[in-house]
Parts: structure tokens; sequence; C-alpha cells
């Protein structure tokens, strides 16, 4: 890998790049799943290649190619660089990064049973089981069983003197059960929706979520779901657990806290933010109870790295402090415009993207309730679990969710069950009803494999550390 | 046909050739593609990219696995055919499965322009700069893209099925943003290069932002709306991907499957997949190697359909309409190449004929919340203004809708005359006109 690196920098150099950076990325995935008793995907992908991104003439350029022959990789240096030049007619202000110092190191995830090495009939054994379990109630019409392991390793070199390899596993497995109502359909997951649970790990991280262990369960309250009172349309108090936290997190922290939006960069594809530079210091994002912080340092998450594709290492960074906006997301070029270092949030995905701003794992800190205690201390509300579906304006203000499952809380205590809930709000308002986050032993990492921006398109693989939260005079049942 | 369809091609009848098993298909992808992409009045991304991928599905028996690549040297295919191979026997019987689909004729259609492989760097720069022109003349700010595209797709399978083709495609976006919370859009899709014509789309999202200046506040509630074709595109991806493929109806998470041949909808709409119009843009087989045909999915609004793969079709003793996806498919077929039958309106017309209502230019981050209803959520966006007394009064910010598809478009008043080809511009696009509909239900606004 360090010769097609060295090759591509090279060339680059040669055609008049000012600075370039080239990343090998292999890549092996294995899918698998099964659906109501069928296997419905079992696959295996391989994918290598390699990046090249340049600035001449004080811009961009990049190029990807899957040929790794010298003459192929030499070609495409010089692509990236002519592409630069072109760019150069519009641009007014020469590209500037902030610096970063030169590492030459090596990084691996955290994996203890390599997922590839494990028997596919052990896997299919764990899915066909899980999957069967599901299927027990009469009121499920579809079930479903999912796990996926992606191993990736990359070399990520750049002419100004950083040769950075890193190599990590990822897991991910879920269960879902689809009840048929009248006229609805009605899904239950576990342990989460949207594909389950992903982390930086091995065959051990799918072992200890027990899927055949949960489904029963799982099951069950699908079947009731049928018979669910509907969401009332009212504003209430909401306690949302950890992964529906954790989306909100993504959407409403995360994502307008990316400092490519709020400089204008995402625009006509994923949006703007309504943060403004201006903000940085003064604007009340939340209440007190509203710490978030950028971490791609904890272990086992998806949002997690040695060094972000820009060769930044990786770091903790406050975002929200005590409900107050301290800090943003950022790559090399976005600090620079702001007059600060990267805080290591350039990521791309794979080696025919380039490096944008992403999340890393951007949590909100625990507070100290207990769930018990907290559901005890509300006198009326509805405690919400697991997403169903999300939706945000392109400013990051106007949100709305649903979930797979609601309760009723009555003077202290959780009672009827409640079928496609669902909740808007704006983002500081919402963030500022927030008085109760519950502690440490209720918190817990969500892997998101499926976070979409960009042009061409990029998924990235992020996380969020979250546990149950109390807010204030939420507008639910919306459209019910 | 296309070098790049004829390497294809040629790497897919490797592949099949590598796999020991009863049975064999690969489903090669091949990509020649660049992006340009401006904001805040500049070029700040600019990319290329060469790719390959072969997709193998080995059956054994009724057993089925794949597995792909992106390395076609000799061994890297025949890993890849042991990988499949490998799964294969390792999955469980699936009696359903009747082994791949043996050959049918497939129309051809030549869709790759050699204007649009010679859209290089230099070109697209030159016709950002001429979008970008549009908004800086009159104190605006332009963000978008100019991309062109051109991929291939073989498929060959044990059974002797060979065919390949190549499309190219240019796709432009502008978002014109004023300086009081004005923003417009324009898009523009198509095959061919020297159709483009990027200052006009840079003057009709600049025009639209300078109309759609100070927006205010709106209150919730049923509105009719007139939906501009970009609006109207992102609800038929919906409809399309939710409720016309045979999965879903077989599963009953359509509504299809409760009201196949009943008028659900309007006499006024009619919608149907049809990747051989000569309008759209994709291919003309199915990731199987099969000729998609043209399908009726609502007829006067009478509910049709629903598409159909070889699996599917077999499973619930239907034709096989040609719209598989690449193996293995959890989504089951889907239809790819919608198309809105043109109406007689035109966009003033659905104005003038309102005496309160909304024009929505297009939509933002839509999710469904019940599938069966295809009750969506999202935000309009860049362009939304209150029509009143049949002409457009004032901008508003942009508001959020909580509506089922299924009751909106039994509610349609009036069809454009004039349709916009809109989507992605890889294995398919929308061809749709604008839409009256009577009632549209938003339950909130930003700020």
């Amino acid at each position: 890998m360090h010769d097609l690196v060295t090759t591509a920098l090279d060339a680059a150099r040669l055609a008049g790049a000012t600075y370039a950076d080239a990343r090998v990325v292999h890549e092996r995935s294995e899918n698998i799943s099964v659906r109501s008793g069928r296997v419905d995907a079992l696959e295996s992908s391989e994918s290598l290649g390699i990046g090249v991104r340049v600035i001449a003439d004080g811009a961009w350029g990049f190029a990807a190619t899957h040929d790794l022959s010298t003459e192929a990789i030499a070609s495409c240096a010089r692509q990236a660089v002519a592409i630069a030049r072109a760019s150069a007619l519009t641009v007014y202000s020469p590209v500037r990064l902030a610096e970063v110092e030169a590492f030459q190191d090596v990084w691996e995830g955290p994996c203890q049973i390599d997922p590839f090495s494990v028997p596919l009939e052990d896997k299919l054994a764990v899915l066909l089981a899980a999957d069967e379990a599901l299927r027990v109630p009469d009121e499920v019409a579809v079930s479903s069983a999912h796990m996926g392991f992606l191993a990736v390793h990359k070399l990520f070199g750049s002419t100004e003197g950083s040769m950075i390899e890193q190599s990590y596993t990822e897991s991910s497995a879920g269960i879902v059960a689809y009840a048929l109502g009248d006229d609805e359909m009605l899904p239950r997951s576990y342990p989460n929706s949207h594909g389950g649970q992903a982390v930086q790990g091995g065959w051990e991280a799918v072992l200890a979520l027990d899927l055949p262990g949960h489904a029963p369960r799982v099951a069950e309250e699908a079947a009731a779901l049928v018979s669910a009172m509907p969401c009332p349309s009212k504003e209430t108090t909401v306690i949302i657990d950890g992964s529906q936290v954790g989306l909100q997190v993504h959407e409403s922290v995360g994502h307008p806290t990316e400092l490519d939006r709020v400089l204008g960069d995402e625009a006509a594809y994923a949006g703007t933010s309504f943060v403004t530079l201006d903000d940085l210091g003064k604007l009340r994002y939340g209440s007190e109870q509203v710490t978030i912080v950028a971490d791609a340092t904890v272990p086992g998450s998806l949002g997690s790295f040695g060094y972000d594709d820009e060769g930044v290492k990786a770091q903790r960074d406050h975002i929200v402090e005590h409900g107050v906006l301290r800090g943003f997301l950022t790559s090399r070029e976005s600090a620079r415009a702001i007059g600060r270092t990267s805080n290591g949030c350039a990521r791309a995905d794979g080696w025919n993207r380039i490096p944008i701003v992403r999340m890393t794992t951007v949590s909100l800190e625990p507070g100290d309730w207990s769930l018990p205690d907290l559901i005890a201390d509300t006198e009326e509300g509805i405690y919400l679990e697991t997403n169903n579906s999300w939706s945000i304006d392109d400013k990051r203000l106007n949100f709305q969710f649903a979930c797979e499952i609601g309760y009723e809380i009555r003077n202290g205590k959780l009672g009827r069950m409640i079928k496609n809930p669902n909740y808007t709000g704006i983002t500081p308002q919402f963030w500022g009803s927030c008085d109760a986050v519950c502690s440490a032993a209720h918190w817990q990492v969500w892997g998101l494999p499926n976070c979409g921006k960009g042009e061409p398109v990029q998924i990235a693989h992020v996380a969020h550390g979250a546990a149950p939260a109390r807010f204030r005079n939420v507008r639910v049942g919306v459209g019910r | 046909m296309s070098s790049l369809a004829s390497a294809a091609a040629e790497l897919a009848r490797r592949a099949v050739s590598t796999v020991a098993a009863d049975e064999a298909e690969a489903v090669v992808s091949a990509e020649d593609s660049a992006l340009t992409r401006f904001a805040n009045n500049h070029i700040h991304q600019n990319v290329a990219e060469t790719g390959v991928s072969v997709s193998i599905r080995a059956v054994v028996g009724t057993r089925q696995g794949v597995a792909s690549t992106n390395r076609t040297d000799d061994e890297g295919l025949r890993a890849c055919a042991e990988a499949a191979a490998r799964a294969a026997t390792v999955a469980p019987e699936d009696p359903e499965f009747r082994g791949l689909p043996a050959p049918m004729p497939v129309e051809l259609r030549d869709r790759a322009f050699e204007s649009t492989r010679r859209f290089d760097a230099e070109a697209r720069a030159r016709a950002a700069a001429a979008i970008i022109a549009q908004s800086t003349e009159r104190g605006l700010t332009a963000a978008g893209t100019v991309s062109r595209t051109e991929y291939a797709v073989a498929v060959a399978n044990s059974h002797g099925i060979d065919v390949s083709e190549a499309v190219t495609s240019v796709k432009s976006t502008v978002l014109a943003m004023g300086v009081d919370g004005g923003s417009g859009w324009a898009s523009w899709l198509g095959g061919d290069a020297d159709a483009f014509a990027p200052e006009a789309l840079g003057d009709q999202a600049a025009t639209l932002a300078q109309r759609s200046e100070g927006p205010g506040a709106l209150d919730a509630g049923v509105y009719p709306v007139v939906l501009a074709p970009d609006a109207v595109s992102d609800l038929m991806d919906f409809l399309g991907y939710t409720s016309f493929g045979a999965k879903d109806v077989y599963e009953h998470s359509s509504f299809v499957a409760d009201h196949q041949g009943q008028q659900v909808f309007s006499e006024l709409f009619s919608l149907t997949d049809d990747a051989l119009a000569e309008e759209t843009l994709g291919l003309t087989f199915d990731f199987e190697g099969m000729p998609k045909r043209r399908v009726p999915l609502v007829d006067k609004g009478v509910v049709l359909g629903p598409v159909t793969d070889s699996y599917w079709a077999a499973r619930l003793g239907l034709p096989n309409t040609g719209h598989a996806l690449p193996a293995p498919n959890p989504y089951g077929p889907l239809p790819l190449n919608l198309e809105v039958a043109p109406g007689d309106a035109t966009i003033d017309e659905m104005i003038k004929g309102l005496k309160r209502g909304l024009y929505v230019t297009r939509f933002h981050y839509m999710n469904v919340e019940d599938p069966l209803k295809v009750t969506l959520t999202g935000m309009t966006r860049d362009g939304t203004f209150l029509i009143e007394d049949g002409r457009l009064t004032r901008p508003v910010k942009n508001v959020r809708f909580t509506q089922s598809l299924v009751e909106a478009l039994g509610s349609v008043r009036a069809v454009g005359n004039a349709r916009a080809l809109i989507g992605p511009d890889e294995g398919g696009a929308t061809l749709v006109p604008a839409l009256l509909l009577e009632r549209w239900e938003f339950t909130g606004q930003t700020r």
C-alpha cells in the first residue's frame, strides 16, 4: 500500500500540486438477512482502490480509481490536478488548510473474534432461530433478522509527511417483527430499528445481543401494538429512550454544528444550518442539562478512529456545554476559516470519495436520574421508544420523529401502550425544554451506519451516546 | 456498442465461466463519472471516478449465494466466484426459487452521447460559472452541481443471457439564496450535454429566489396545493418505493394488496413505469437481464401493478415485468422509471383556479410514517408561496406536512401539460408534470 500512496503523491507533485493526499482503502463486507423464514441475502463483497486529493492553482481536485497499476495511479493523480485547475476558474480565494502535525502511525480498532472467521452456518443459525421466534404470535405477519460485518484497512499519506495505517472491524445485528393491524403495519425492533445495533468489534458483539433470546418479547410487543391506543394529539411531557435521544442528537445537534453546513458548503443538497459563526459561545442551544461532546476516542464506537481522513488525530471536543454552543465539527479547511485547528471530523466513505465534515461519536452527556425515578417524577406524559421515522428541515430547526412504541405516563407510572407515536418541535426550543437526563448507568453508545451527506452521496458510520431524557411541552400525535 | 458496455459484457461472460455451481449469473457495473460542486458562488469540490464492480450469484439446487468485487483480474474473479458458491452451499433450500431466468429479447436503446463523454472538468467549470453569474449579478448566492456520468451494466448467466447497455447523463442542480430568506431551485437531467443550458437554469433558480425574499408565517391547516414537478417527483419516488413492488404487495405492507382493480385515486391520475419511453433515462433490462416491460400502475385512478422480477413473478403467478434489482435484493422488485400521464393545465391556470392555496417548488427530507396509507412527513423548500385569488401573493417560510399520499391523490384537481425528467440519473428517472391537489395537510412551520 505504501508504494501506491507514494506513487500518487509523487505524480501529483510533479503535475503541479501544492498539496496532495492519497488514501488506499480496502474493504471487505458480509451481509446476511433472513425474512419470514427465507434467507433474503447471503453475500460478501470486496472493494479496493485509491483516491487522490490535491490543491493546485489554489483549488481542490480529486480523482479516484480502482486500477492500482503504477500508470493508472499516476494518471489519476494528474487528472486530480487538471480538475483542480478547472476548479480555479471560479475560485476567488485560494484554499487554505489549518495546520496539522505530520504523523507516521498505525491504529487498530477493537475486535476479539474476527467475524469473517466464523462459519456462515453459525451466523445463519442465530438469525434463523431469532426469525422463527419472532413469528410465534398470529399478529406478526413478517419477521426479519439481519447481521452485517465490515473490515476496513486503509493507508493515508500526504505531501506534508503523514503516513497513517488504520484498520478496524464493524459488526451489526438486529431483528424486527412486523404486526399487521387494521390497515396498518406496526414494526417492533431489537436492539434498535434500521438495522439494529452497530459497533466497532467482532462476533462477540453479535453474541452479546442475544437476538434469539429477545425475539419472544419483541414479537409480543409487536402483537400488542395492534390493539394499542392511538397517539393522542396534544402538548405534553415526553421521556425519550436512549436510542431515540441518540437520533435526536444526530439530526438536531450533530448536523447543524457541522461547520461546512454552517459555512454554506452543503446548501444545495443537505442544507445549511440555523447556527451561525456569531453564535459560538453565545447561542443558548439547550437547557443547563444539555452537554454534548464529539468524541472520536470512545472504544468500540462506529465514530472512533486513530486519525480522520485528513490525518488529524482523534479528539474529544465540547459542542454544547451546559446548554451553550461551544464548538463545531470541523475539517482542516473549515477550521481554518474560523481561525481554529481541526478537531478531526473529516471522513470519507471509501477510496472514491473526498473527506467531508462528518460526525464522530456525538453524545449527550449523562445526567444523574435513574429511569424509574424519572418516570415516578412525571405526573403526566408519554414514554417513547425506538425510532420509526425521522425528518428535519434544511436549517435543522423543525423536526418530526415517529417512534415504534409509547406508553402513557400517569401519576408517575407507565400506563397503556401507544402505537405510532410521533412528536415534533423546533431545535433550540426542544433542547431548552430538557429538564432531566438519566445517569451513566442508562447511557449507551448507539451506532448509526446510514448517515447520508454530500454529492456524490456518502454514507458515514457514526455513533451517539445517550441515556433517556425528559422534555417538557412537546407536541405529540401530529396528523393523528 | 460503447467501449464501456463491451468491456462490461466481456467481464460478465468471464465471470460466469469461473463459477462452479448449478447455475451462475454475473452483473457488471462500470462507471466513469465526474461531479463539479459549487457553493458560495465558487467551485469548492470537484471529483472524478472510474470504477467497476462484478457481482456473482451462484445457485446450487435452490440455494443462492452472492459475492461481489472490484478486482477484475483472474484471481479476483476466482475468489469472488468461490465466495458466491460457498455461500450457496450453506444457504438453506428455497423451494419457491425456480432458478435463474432464460434469455428473452431485449429492446436496447442508444442512450450514450459522445457530447456527454466530452463534458470535461473545464466544460463543467464553465457551466458552473454561467449558473453562478445569474446569481451574483443579482446579489444572490448560488450553490449546486454540474455532473456527467457514463455507466454501463452487463448481465450474463449460465442459461445464455448476455446483455449490456451504456447510458450517459448530465445532471445539474441549482440553489440560489437571497439575503432575506429568499431561496430558489432549478434542476436539469438529460442524456446529452449539448442540450444542457446552464444560463437558463441559473436564471430560473435566481428568479425564484428573488421572488421568495422575505417569507412570512402561515397557519397550519389543510390547503389546496400546486406542486411543481420537482415536488411531484419526490412524492412519486416514495409511492413507487413503498407500494408497487410485488414483495410489498405479497407482504400486505402496501395498499395495492387490498385495492387492486379499485378506483382509489382521482380519474385524472395515471402512473406508469416505462423504461422504454423516449424521454427517460436508464437501462432497458433489469439486473437479471430481463426486458423491462411498460407496466401501468394506476390507470385513471384505478390501482394496477405490481412490478415483478423472476422470483416474485413465479411466486405470485404473475408475468415477469423485468424489475429486478441486483441480487441479493431484500427490497424486492421496484419501479425505477415512473411517469405520470400529462394533463391539459398549465401551472398558471392551476394557480388562477385557486381562491387560496399554496405553491410548492420542492420537498425536503421526507420520510414514511405509515407505509400502508403512504403517510409522509417532510418540509417544503426553496420557493413556497401563498396563492390568493388566483395569484402568488407572498412567499412563506418552509412548512411541514404530514399527509397520506393515498388520500391526497384522490383529490387531484388538475394535471400539468408539461413534464420534467427528474431524479437520480443512475438506474432510472421520474417523468412528471405539476399537480393541483385539493387537500394537503400542513402541520407546522420552521422559523
